[in-house]
């Protein structure tokens, strides 16, 4: 057998691959009793670790100069306390355990859960105040963390991880949740950041980098070039002595000190001065070539100058400076990378740049960005009050941070100049630089979220025109409000010929010319409006400039009225956009423009069907491409509408069975809708009970039963009113296409599908249900049962109920004469066959099918045609 | 057999339409079947170069056989005609562009053989730099390109017909031909830094590479060159490898 090797039960120091991969087992155990702390134990233990950190700033200052020969002590000291107490405070009371955001009426929660253990790379430039930071945003966040530190400054970086882990160990933290690498090497690392679960890079490239290609998640952050730019209107003492502090800073290590500064020409002169006068060295011609070729070696960076005095360096280039110079300045005008003062220095040498412009300025500081920047942070001094300036160099530069006034090392780490910005010693840089984050990194970056979603209702509303007037004889009472209570003075009647010429219109100009309103009419609407038409028409109500539009007819001339409505407020709408369709009206994309501006709208029906008056509704039909818009936007809804059975006495009796059946389809399909709710039923169930107790004998005595006609139009209006707020179904998917396609009466259309449409969406386990939150489980035929017994239907049981609702619906059809299949109503089984794939897939997509309690296929559509066709025998239409 | 050349570890000959090169005792055997495996992999991806012939022992050395190329070294040329430089520079720019075209899939990795060269630096650079070459190294991209890796003058034949022809293939490696470039640079930069820009500014043109590109590549190819331990070329080599990342 062969034998395996042994990994070592348990491991001190990492200084092997073997070693590492034991460590990491033991901080995977540690890591996971950590993870069932709660809020209170990760908060005292956060407390006790920074605490630890911060008492040993000095020593660990003064071990990090003397272990990398670079910066400065004091502004080490500055730099631990910073990562230990800023880093604390920013974080003590933020939640990282278990619910950290809930809302209660959304059903929403979010859990915070630790990721597991994070490896982190520490850089020779900030090594004690970036493993402090590193180790209490993962404690704070319930992390284990793995520090490699630079070889160049492994003791200093392990003294600070080793006192942040004694610290937290004593508070209570499982034993060996913070390790190190003793030895960091290139196979140490790699493998580090391959079996963790995050690595947090902080470094060169290279780093960074190879953080990314490890296979693991890694926040890596860029490198940092920043121009500074002075404006004019800038405090060129607030300015300079900024740039001085900052750039000082740590001898300039921090990746986000100025690196060049932009000077407006008019105050060059003045800015040069103040640098003078605060002990900096402008370099003449001669030195500034010889300090170039110290800078850069090959273009990269010359490693003895990274953090050393300004003397120091000169000295290196045999330039010599008084010992305290605070910076070395180069005057320049290159802004391309073959400039050494173009580029990051991570010393205390800086680029000066002329600008002629503010633009000019911009320009020089997008270029310098771009050379090894891109993504960090850019600096502008200036008069706050110069915005247009601010925001011109915000737009073009492709910074993650752009500091105003601000000393940029101080600035861009968050939390010492700008109070809402995150402490941080890790600046994700963005895409920009190659980054997968673009702010400062902080505990949020160390938390996997978990949200739990309740199922929740979608929020509704019920939409029905601000008024309803009804009962015979009420048109005039209504056309008196307009004039006395809103004092309207011009009013549009819009209505069709046959309507128009017989004199209907007329008791509503008579009223009007009472009033003294001044109107006018258009009545050339046909049925099936075009926009053509409309267009025709609203020419009119332009020159007449109306402040209510009246329309008086059916569906036709409400609908012709709708849009000459729309194109009389806003010329300019997009049809195309206006009739897209949608999931859900409330989150559709286009937005309605507000509909009232200009004029208020009635409407006045004289049929019993489309419920167009109460409707959001209107379908509109582009003459030259033969396209139907069919719009739908409660923007669309009527302001008034005028139910007054004296305008519909004279319908003939096709019309009167035909819009009937229309009715009871649309209640009948509003009732089992996804969307029905508590306020859309009522209207449904009573506008059917009175279709059955009415259509029949409206249908048989005509205008000589007054009660009848006005029960069916109160029938109409209410079911309007249902399906303005539930929406329909398949049914009237399925009727438009037949409609469309072989000019069958809507209302026939409609009727001719009901009863197969029933059996079909009643099927208790159908292929698809309907999807939208309040529908739960597949219940049409038990509302369909609902309705029936509502409407007076009996049997012994639900399928009885069911079978006698159907029977019923098939009766009052025949009684009004429109039973038969397709064939019987006239269309050829050719013309059928030739449209059927057509039919099928544009019914599919009609704006109808989304409420349909069954989510159809399109092969069960087509056979639903072929029945109705054919007159078939019904299915059970289970699945 | 008229000997032709001697270097630090090999005595070059000509005879007839054969060139033998015979090492030193000291070079290992693995040394010789490389650079043979190395000239067979060229000859078979089809650059023009001398034909590998054998390999065997003579007196305790190893021999390595290839064929002759009758016609005279670039360097020479450059030597005799020193007005024609540009011209030469631009021949030269040329070849070693078109062999980066060529591909060789079992060459080894050029990431390999770097890395295995700073490695063996020991004694002349400290864990720290080593490990800041090696993650440099590490962030360089990949690629497949044939790499001569000790492309110079002295290595490329004008053939007596005007056809040129490249020997030596012992560095020869698949990776980017930015690196190699950069490997030209440093060995121009060696004798003659203004060569070496006029030969940068020459390559970065014909190949629409920037030089940032080929300069990233340069502490490493000098490290790499320093592994050769050739001490007086050391404080130079040195000073190229002593630079730190932006970050």
């Amino acid at each position: 057998m062969v034998k395996l090797k042994k990994l070592p039960d348990t491991v001190e120091n990492i200084t092997t691959l073997d070693e590492l991969k034991t460590a990491m087992g033991e901080m995977r155990q540690a890591q996971e009793v950590f993870a069932t702390f709660d809020q209170k134990q990760v908060d005292a233990i956060f407390y006790e670790a920074a605490m630890a950190a911060n008492k040993k700033r000095i020593p660990l200052a003064r071990m990090a100069v003397e272990e990398t020969g670079m910066g400065i002590i004091e502004d080490k000291v500055i730099k631990n306390h910073y990562a230990s107490e800023y880093v604390y405070n920013a974080y003590k009371n933020t939640k990282t355990c278990g619910v950290i955001e809930e809302d209660k009426s959304y059903g929403y929660k979010v859990i915070a859960e630790p990721m597991g253990i994070v490896a982190a790379v520490i850089p020779t430039t900030n090594p004690t105040s970036t493993a402090i930071f590193k180790c209490l945003i993962c404690l704070k966040t319930r992390n284990a963390i793995l520090l490699s530190p630079h070889p160049r400054a492994k003791k200093c970086t392990i003294e600070a991880a080793r006192i942040v882990r004694e610290a937290a160990e004593k508070a209570g933290a499982p034993k060996g949740l913070i390790r190190w690498i003793e030895e960091p090497t290139l196979e140490l690392s790699n493998r580090l950041m391959q079996d963790a679960d995050i690595t947090l890079a902080t470094g060169g490239p290279g780093m960074v980098r190879a953080a990314y290609s490890s296979g693991k998640p890694a926040l890596g952050v860029g490198p940092g070039n920043v121009p500074a730019i002075i404006d004019s209107s800038a405090d060129i003492k607030l300015a300079v002595n900024s740039i001085i502090l900052s750039k000082t800073f740590d001898n300039g290590m921090i990746c986000a000190s100025e690196q060049e500064v932009i000077a407006l020409d008019d105050v060059y002169d003045a800015i040069k001065e103040e640098f003078l006068y605060r002990g900096c060295y402008f370099l003449n011609k001669e030195e500034t070539e010889r300090l170039r070729s110290v800078i850069l070696i090959n273009g990269s960076l010359n490693a003895k100058i990274v953090g050393q005095k300004a003397a120091t360096i000169a000295e290196m280039a045999g330039i010599e400076v008084p010992p305290a110079t605070k910076l070395l300045i180069g005057e320049v005008e290159n802004v391309e990378p073959t400039e050494a003062f173009a580029h990051e220095k991570l010393s205390p040498i800086l680029g000066m740049y002329h600008a002629s412009t503010f633009s000019d300025a911009v320009r020089k500081a997008q270029r310098l960005v771009e050379d090894g920047g891109l993504g960090h942070t850019s600096s502008l001094y200036i008069d706050p009050s110069k915005q247009d300036k601010v925001q011109e160099l915000v737009q073009a530069i492709k910074t993650c941070r752009v500091l105003i006034n601000t000393p940029s090392s101080q600035g861009g780490i968050g939390d010492l100049y700008n109070f809402k910005m995150a402490p941080s010693l890790t600046l994700g840089c963005g895409t920009w630089g190659g980054n997968s984050v673009s702010e400062n990194v902080g505990v949020k970056h160390l938390m996997n979220k978990k949200v739990v979603a309740n199922r929740q209702e979608n929020m509704l509303w019920f939409r029905t025109p601000e008024k309803i007037y009804f009962k015979q004889g009420c048109m005039p009472v209504a056309l008196d409000e307009l004039g006395h209570v809103m004092g309207k003075k011009r009013a549009f009647i819009v209505t069709d010929q046959y309507l128009y010429k017989n004199g209907f219109t007329k008791p509503v100009e008579q009223k009007l010319t009472e009033m003294g309103i001044a109107h006018a009419s258009f009545w050339d609407v046909e049925p099936d409006p075009t926009l053509q038409c409309a267009m025709e028409g609203v020419k009119q109500v332009r020159a007449f400039e109306p402040d209510v539009i009246i329309a008086m007819g059916g569906g036709s001339a409400m609908d012709a009225a709708k849009v000459m409505w729309v194109l009389y407020e806003y010329p300019d709408v997009k049809f195309e956009d206006m009739a897209m369709d949608f999931l859900d009206i409330r989150k559709r994309i286009y937005s309605y423009p507000d509909l009232g501006k200009k004029a208020y709208f009635v409407c006045i029906p004289t049929t019993s069907g489309t419920g167009s008056e109460v409707t959001p509704f209107a379908v509109i039909t582009d003459e030259r491409t033969g396209v139907k818009w069919p719009l739908a936007d409660y923007e669309l809804m009527p302001n008034m509408a005028i139910i007054d059975v004296d305008n519909m006495l004279n319908q003939p009796k096709g019309l009167t069975a035909a819009s009937g059946l229309d009715v009871l389809t649309h209640c009948i399909e509003a009732y089992v809708s996804v969307m029905a709710s508590d306020f859309s039923d009522p209207s449904a169930l009573q506008a059917m009970k009175l279709v059955f107790e009415y259509l029949p004998r409206a249908y048989d005595f005509g205008g000589d039963d007054l009660v009848a006609r006005d029960r069916m139009a109160n029938a109409s209006c209410l079911a309007g009113i249902a399906f303005s707020n539930a929406f329909l179904g398949i049914n009237h998917s399925m009727a438009h296409k037949l409609g469309a396609y072989h000019h069958i009466p809507h209302g026939i259309a409609n009727a001719v599908l009901l009863p197969r449409i029933i059996r079909y969406n009643a099927a208790e386990a159908p292929t698809k249900m309907g999807a939208f939150s309040q529908y739960a489980y597949p219940h049409a035929k038990a509302r369909y049962v609902e309705a029936a017994r509502y409407c007076g239907v009996a049997g012994k049981d639900d399928d009885e109920v069911f079978e006698n609702f159907i029977k019923k619906i098939e009766e009052l059809i025949a009684h009004c004469d429109c039973a038969g299949t397709i064939k019987e109503h006239g269309v050829s089984e050719e013309d059928f066959l030739a449209t059927l794939d057509e039919m099928v897939e544009q019914a599919f997509n009609d704006q109808c099918t989304s409420a349909n309690p069954r989510y159809p296929l399109m092969s069960e559509m087509k056979e639903l045609y072929l029945d109705a066709f054919y007159g078939r025998e019904p299915s059970s239409y289970e699945d | 057999m008229e000997e032709i050349v001697t270097r630090r570890n090999k005595v070059v000959y000509r005879d007839g339409d054969q060139i033998i090169k015979v090492f030193n005792e000291t070079k290992p055997a693995s040394d010789i079947f490389n650079e043979a495996l190395n000239l067979a992999r060229i000859n078979e991806a089809g650059i023009a170069s001398p034909q590998v012939l054998y390999v065997n022992q003579r007196d305790n050395s190893w021999v390595l056989g290839t064929s002759y190329i009758p016609g005279v070294t670039l360097a020479e040329l450059m030597e005799q005609h020193p007005d024609r430089l540009d011209e030469y520079l631009t021949m030269f720019v040329d070849l070693q562009i078109s062999i980066h075209q060529y591909t060789a899939p079992l060459l080894q990795r050029q990431k390999d053989k770097y890395t295995r060269m700073i490695r063996s630096l020991t004694d002349l650079l400290d864990a720290t730099t080593r490990y800041e070459l090696e993650m440099r190294l590490e962030g360089m991209p990949n690629a497949r390109e044939v790499c001569h890796g000790d492309f110079n003058p002295t290595n490329v034949i004008v053939a007596d017909d005007g056809k040129l022809y490249t020997c030596d293939w012992a560095h020869a490696t698949q990776g980017p031909g930015a690196a190699d470039a950069a490997m030209t640079y440093l060995l121009f930069a060696l004798n003659d830094q203004d060569v070496a820009e006029k030969y940068l500014d020459l390559y970065c043109k014909e190949s629409d590479t920037p030089k940032q590109i080929v300069r990233n590549w340069l502490s490493i190819v000098a490290a790499s060159e320093l592994a050769r331990h050739r001490k007086s070329r050391e404080d130079f080599l040195l000073h190229w490898i002593d630079i730190t990342d932006y970050q």
